[in-house]
This record gives C-alpha cells, sequence and structure tokens, in this order.
C-alpha cells in the first residue's frame, strides 16, 4: 500500500514537474548547441551529448508517467502528441550524432524539439478519458506509427530548412550565417531524405493501421474525418517527392521545399485539432 | 654537485642575473622583396651563422629564423655585452647593408623579444594571418638551432613555449580557420557542397599558372581524379608534364568533360566565355549532383548568367575575394584572443626564468647547509656505534632536506624579487665566502641528537 502511494506520489509529481522542467532542458540544449554551431568544439562540446542523452530519459520517465496515469499509450490528445514528437525527433537526431558524429545541426533540430515541447507543456487541450477502444493493439500502432512519421517528417523538415539556407548563401555569393558551419549540401540532402523515407514508411504503416482499426470497428465515420484526409495529402507529397527523387526529376532544393511544406501542414493540423477537437479524430 | 648548479653554470648566469633576450630582424613591412632575398639563409647557411655567432664571445645561445617574410635572429648575451652588433654584423651588414643604414631593423628586447617570437609562431605577423606554414617553420629553425649547438636552456625553453601557443592558437581560435587564397577558397565551396572531395572529378579548363597552383591544392586535398583541357598545346604539355596522373581532353571535347565534372575551373586567357549559359545548362540537365564552376579568369571566361541555372554555383573572382575578406574578418576578430594565449605563454616564461635567478642562491644554501650537516655529523660519529653511522647519515640527510623544501619553492616562485633574493643571502651569509669548516660548533653532540 505504502509502495503504491509512494509510486502515486513520483508519477504525479513527475507529470507535473516535467512540463516545466523538459522546456528548459530543450532550451539549455539549444543553448549548448548553439554553442558548437557558433563556436565550433570547445567546451560546449564536452556537455553537449550528457545533456543530450539526460534530456532524453527525463522525457522518457514523463511519457512512461503518462502512461501510467491515463492508462493508456502518450499521444491520445494533441498536447501529448506534441510531446511524443519532441522526443523522438531528440532521439532521432541523438542516434544521427552518435552514428556519424556530425553535431552542427544539433542547435536546428533542438531547436525543432524545444518548440514542440513548449507548444505541449503550453497547450491547453482537454484531458484524455480512459477509453477502451484506445488500448485497443492496433490504436498504440497506430499511433506509435503516426508519430514516429510526424518525428521523421519535422526531422526531414529540420534538414530541409537548413539545406535551402545554405543552398541560398552559397547560390547568391553571400556567405553569412551557415555557410563553413553547416555539413555540407550532400550530407544535408542524404540526412533529409533518410528522415523523409523513414518518415514516410512510418506514416503509410499508420494509415494502414488506422484503415485496418477502422474495419475493425465496421465505421466509415473516417470518410468525414478532416484529419484523415488531411494526412493523406501529406503521405500523397511525401509520396510525390519520393518518386521523383527516384526518377531523377527532382534533386535537393525541391526535396526540401517539399520537406517544409509537409512540416507546415503537419504543425498547422496538429495546432487546428488541439483547438478545435478533444482528440486527432474528433 | 646538485642538478641546479649544473644547469646555472651552464648558463653562466651569476646570482641575480636574468639572461636578457635580443631580438634583430626585418621583415615584409620593412623590407622589400629584393631585400629580403638577400638576408634569406637556407638550411646549410644557416647553420654557418649560428656556429659564427656562438664562436662570438658577447652570444651564449642563438636561433634564427629566415623565411620568405622575415629573417629574425634570436640571441642570448653573454653578461654586460650587448649582441645587437653581432647581429648587425654578422648577419645583416654584410648581405644587405641598406637595412641597417635606412633603419629598415627592429630591435627588441627581454619581453617584447618574447611577446614577438610567440607572435609569429601563432601567425599573428604573418602576410596574411593565421597562415600555418609560419609555426612549422618556427619549428624547423629551432630544430637547426639545437642541433647546431647555438639554441641553449633558455631559447630551447622559449622555442617550446613558441610552439605550444602556435599550436593552441590553432586549436583553441579561429586565427588559422576558413580560406584566404582564391585557390583554397574554391575548395572550401567544393566543401561546403559536396561531404568528400576525393571521390569527385575536377575539370580544369586552361594550363597556365593558376591552374597549376588550383592542381596543387586539389593534389594536397586527396583530390586524384582531376581532367585539364586547354587549347595551346605547350602550356598542355608543361601541365601534364607537372600533373602526369591528370587526364587530357581535347579542348573540343569540353562538352562533355563539363557534363562528367563535379568541379569545374575556368582559367584560361581568353577575352570572352568559354563556357556559354546554354553550356552549362545542358550540362546540369544530364546531372543529378550540383555542379560547381569557379571562373578564376580577367576577363571573365564562364557566362555569368550560367549562375541562374538551378543546380549550379558559379563563382567569380569577385565572389571568392568576397569569402576571402570575411574569412580575414573572422580571423582579425580572433586576435585578442591569441594575445591572451601569448600573454599567459609569456608570463609562464619569464616565471621560468626568474626561477633561474633563484637558482644561484638556492644551490648555495644547499651547499651550506650539506656542508653543516656533514661537519655536525662527522664531529658526533665517534659518539655512535658504527652500525648506526649510515642511519645516522641518511637521517640527518633527509633533515636537511625537508628543512630546505620550502623556503627552496618559495624562492623559485615568480613573485621573488631580488630584495628578497638579498635578504636570503644576507640571513644565511651566502655572500662572504662563509665556509661552514670554519664555523665554531657550540654544541657538538646537539644536532645530530635532534
Amino acid at each position: 500500500m505504502a509502495r503504491a502511494n509512494a509510486t502515486i506520489l513520483a508519477v504525479n509529481s513527475l507529470t507535473s514537474a516535467a512540463p516545466v522542467l523538459l522546456p528548459l532542458a530543450y532550451l539549455l540544449l539549444v543553448l549548448t548547441y548553439g554553442l558548437l554551431f557558433f563556436r565550433g568544439e570547445g567546451g560546449a562540446s564536452r556537455i553537449a551529448r550528457p545533456l543530450l542523452w539526460g534530456t532524453i530519459l527525463l522525457h522518457l520517465a514523463y511519457l512512461a508517467a503518462i502512461t501510467v496515469r491515463w492508462e493508456q499509450f502518450p499521444g491520445a490528445n494533441v498536447p501529448q502528441a506534441l510531446s511524443v514528437v519532441a522526443l523522438a525527433v531528440s532521439i532521432v537526431y541523438a542516434l544521427v550524432e552518435a552514428i556519424s558524429g556530425e553535431r552542427r545541426t544539433g542547435a536546428w533540430l533542438m531547436l525543432l524539439a524545444f518548440l514542440f515541447q513548449l507548444s505541449s507543456s503550453l497547450a491547453t487541450g482537454p484531458q484524455p478519458r480512459p477509453v477502451e477502444v484506445f488500448q485497443h493493439p492496433l490504436f498504440a500502432l497506430h499511433i506509435f506509427m503516426a508519430l514516429l512519421g510526424y518525428a521523421a517528417f519535422v526531422v526531414a523538415g529540420g534538414y530541409g530548412f537548413l539545406f535551402l539556407e545554405l543552398y541560398r548563401e552559397l547560390k547568391r555569393g553571400r556567405f553569412r550565417l551557415f555557410f563553413g558551419r553547416l555539413p555540407s549540401l550532400e550530407v544535408l540532402d542524404r540526412l533529409m531524405s533518410g528522415a523523409l523515407l523513414v518518415g514516410f514508411v512510418a506514416l503509410s504503416s499508420a494509415i494502414a493501421a488506422g484503415l485496418a482499426w477502422g474495419l475493425e470497428l465496421d465505421t466509415t465515420r473516417w470518410l468525414s474525418d478532416t484529419s484523415v484526409w488531411v494526412t493523406l495529402g501529406t503521405w500523397v507529397l511525401y509520396a510525390t517527392t519520393l518518386i521523383l527523387r527516384r526518377l531523377g526529376k527532382w534533386q535537393g532544393r525541391h526535396t526540401a521545399v517539399a520537406c517544409l511544406v509537409g512540416l507546415g501542414t503537419i504543425v498547422l493540423s496538429l495546432m487546428a485539432y488541439n483547438f478545435l477537437f478533444p482528440t486527432f479524430h474528433g | 654537485m646538485p642538478e641546479e648548479t649544473l644547469i646555472t653554470d651552464s648558463l653562466h648566469i651569476p646570482d641575480g642575473q636574468v639572461p636578457q633576450l635580443v631580438l634583430v630582424g626585418t621583415d615584409y613591412r620593412r623590407a622589400d622583396v629584393q631585400q629580403r632575398e638577400r638576408v634569406s639563409f637556407d638550411a646549410e647557411e644557416g647553420e654557418e651563422v649560428l656556429i659564427n655567432l656562438l664562436a662570438r664571445p658577447e652570444v651564449s645561445e642563438a636561433y634564427l629564423l629566415s623565411t620568405c617574410n622575415r629573417t629574425e635572429v634570436y640571441l642570448v648575451p653573454r653578461e654586460g655585452h650587448d649582441a645587437y652588433a653581432c647581429a648587425r654584423d654578422l648577419i645583416f651588414q654584410p648581405r644587405e647593408p641598406a637595412l641597417v643604414n635606412e633603419g629598415r631593423l627592429y630591435i627588441k628586447r627581454h619581453r617584447e623579444a618574447v611577446e614577438h617570437l610567440l607572435g609569429v609562431a601563432c601567425g599573428l605577423e604573418s602576410m596574411v594571418l593565421g597562415e600555418p606554414e609560419i609555426l612549422g617553420q618556427v619549428k624547423q629553425a629551432g630544430q637547426l638551432a639545437a642541433a647546431t649547438g647555438a639554441a641553449g636552456e633558455v631559447l630551447q625553453r622559449l622555442l617550446r613555449g613558441a610552439t605550444s601557443s602556435g599550436r593552441r592558437a590553432r586549436s583553441q581560435t579561429s586565427i588559422s580557420v576558413g580560406a584566404v587564397s582564391f585557390g583554397y577558397a574554391a575548395l572550401d565551396l567544393a566543401r561546403s557542397i559536396y561531404s568528400s572531395l576525393e571521390t569527385r572529378r575536377v575539370l580544369l579548363v586552361g594550363a597556365g599558372e593558376m591552374a597549376h597552383q588550383v592542381a596543387r591544392n586539389l593534389r594536397d586535398q586527396g583530390v586524384t581524379d582531376f581532367v585539364f583541357t586547354n587549347r595551346g598545346q605547350e602550356r598542355a604539355d608543361r601541365f601534364q608534364e607537372a600533373f602526369p596522373q591528370a587526364q587530357r581532353r581535347p579542348f573540343s571535347e569540353c562538352q562533355e568533360a563539363l557534363e562528367e565534372a563535379d568541379l569545374t575551373v575556368v582559367s584560361t586567357a581568353a577575352d570572352r566565355p568559354v563556357l556559354s549559359q546554354a553550356d552549362v545548362e545542358a550540362a546540369a540537365r544530364r546531372r543529378a549532383d550540383p555542379l560547381l564552376l569557379v571562373d578564376l579568369s580577367l576577363p571573365r571566361n564562364i557566362d555569368p548568367a550560367a549562375a541562374k541555372v538551378d543546380n549550379v554555383f558559379l563563382y567569380d573572382l569577385d565572389s571568392l575575394d568576397t569569402l576571402i575578406q570575411r574569412n580575414l574578418r573572422r580571423r582579425r576578430e580572433e586576435v585578442p584572443q591569441v594575445e591572451e594565449i601569448i600573454h599567459r605563454e609569456t608570463d609562464q616564461f619569464f616565471s621560468w626564468l626568474q626561477g633561474l635567478e633563484a637558482e644561484p642562491v638556492i644551490a648555495r644554501l644547499q651547499q651550506q647547509a650539506e656542508g653543516l650537516r656533514r661537519e655536525v655529523v662527522e664531529r658526533a660519529r665517534g659518539r655512535f656505534p658504527e652500525s648506526t653511522h649510515e642511519d645516522l647519515d641518511r637521517l640527518t640527510r633527509a633533515l636537511v632536506r625537508k628543512l630546505l623544501h620550502h623556503p627552496s619553492a618559495g624562492l623559485r616562485r615568480d613573485q621573488t624579487t631580488p630584495s628578497q633574493l638579498e635578504l636570503v643571502r644576507e640571513l644565511f651569509q651566502l655572500n662572504d665566502g662563509y665556509s661552514p669548516m670554519e664555523e665554531p660548533v657550540e654544541n657538538p653532540g646537539g644536532e645530530g641528537d635532534s
């Protein structure tokens, strides 16, 4: 009984404190990686990695606490989804950093994670209800894949933005903020298209799982659901981009523009759902 | 004999005298290129000069730095001598009297001389701020001075400091970051577009001096796949001779070569564009990767309108200069940080030098204490059994060492002033030819017992 009370207390404390602590931790990461971006490898390089993984662990603990508290996968409402996307962006970046050793894009990716987490902490969406249908495995798969896809598209959008900025500086011969501080266009293109592919596969799986779930529920309500059509529109955009790249018709710049359009659509739709509906699908 | 005495003996430093440093030299700011050429020394000549300098009674140590932009000699004079005249008479006067007569030499002493050498090693004194080659030249000249025996304790310590400052300036600041020549600027741009240059193909249109320079830079960066084309046969032959690995293409195949290359550098003497917008458009259409074009010619040899083509990056001399100026501006912003490194290293060097000043006093103090110890032990030895004599010796030696440890360490600290050293000399009577054996011992057994 005492142990159960202690667990409840810990879960409650974490769910109350993390919405404040996490944006601060991400802000600290933005500043640390910002120093690395502007000043190169120096004192900041020693603390950047431990700080990144420490923030990821805190974020994981927070989401685990939410799962325990609401007894469902965190992602049933927009604030939770934004927080999961922020975490997924950080994990994707941490893996990219660990594999490639590339740290010069960290400030920008962490800025995205910070903005998502800040939006999550500030969002005043209704608390999710413990609905039985949300505990269905297909729902969990659908949510998990959708959020993974969104996170990958956010990363692709981040790299797309950096690609376009560097491209613009190089094209105009005006060497300002990004030239000499970012990896090459080729590396940015590779990171962007990699994230795009992962996002596309994840979103396709999310759509398939959602469709299967809809069939199981024997409902056609999704046909009148705006979020489904927005998601399908995003899917078509990314599919077209990947096909045109494959055919050699589109290069880095076109892909970057498509990634930014996709990112804008995702962010705007998430915000709209938050203010208009209690959950993604109304 | 204690080690400290050996060091001070080798430096010939009398009590209370810190060795003075003198720098005599000229550089690109004071002398034109012809004058600098005359006072430039290769390794063999440099060695001869160092030996001649050491043969002079005024000079204790010497170091000669001779590059295309400067000739400088650093000297540690013997006591009471002015080594400047040696440098003037042996190095500058015989080769280029105008430097002496027209006042084109600079003379710096002590701290100024040290800071100057550190500044040179860090690239602050270079014609191109922060250029990296100078550090290697400082080290090479140091090796020559050490090999000939010209650089002793003081100059070797100074050169170690110069090398370490130079390294720190380049690793801890951005004083050497960013290209500041056209060839390297082109490579910097290529590195911002492609992840690796080693696997990329480079096309050089033209085979003049600029093409040679770019090809050398490319080779240094590990580029192996380069193709060149030139209208004139003779220049093309010379280029092929200098770069046998380069693939030669007839000028008529320029368009095909352009399509296959990732980086194209054009440097011909043509008075109108050799690559039109249509040529570039056609090449860009047939490739997925970006196309980087660098026009090093004047008048320009690539149609400026080609810059509008999607996925094509075109740079001419003006845009490369923009990049160079930006990098130089950034380097200039780093100067205060480098100066901070220089000040710290200079302070450390003078602390070390100050330590040398205290060494003779410490050595005398230790000699005196050791004399006293021996005297007391000798007198007391008879009162102890023979089997304990060795222990007695060890015990008293340890005691003396412990007693003198803190005063010696205190004297070696850089805050020690000459008046403090004088006080120590007076207190322990180190100046008056004191001989412990003549000192009466009131209680011969007392100290041995304690």
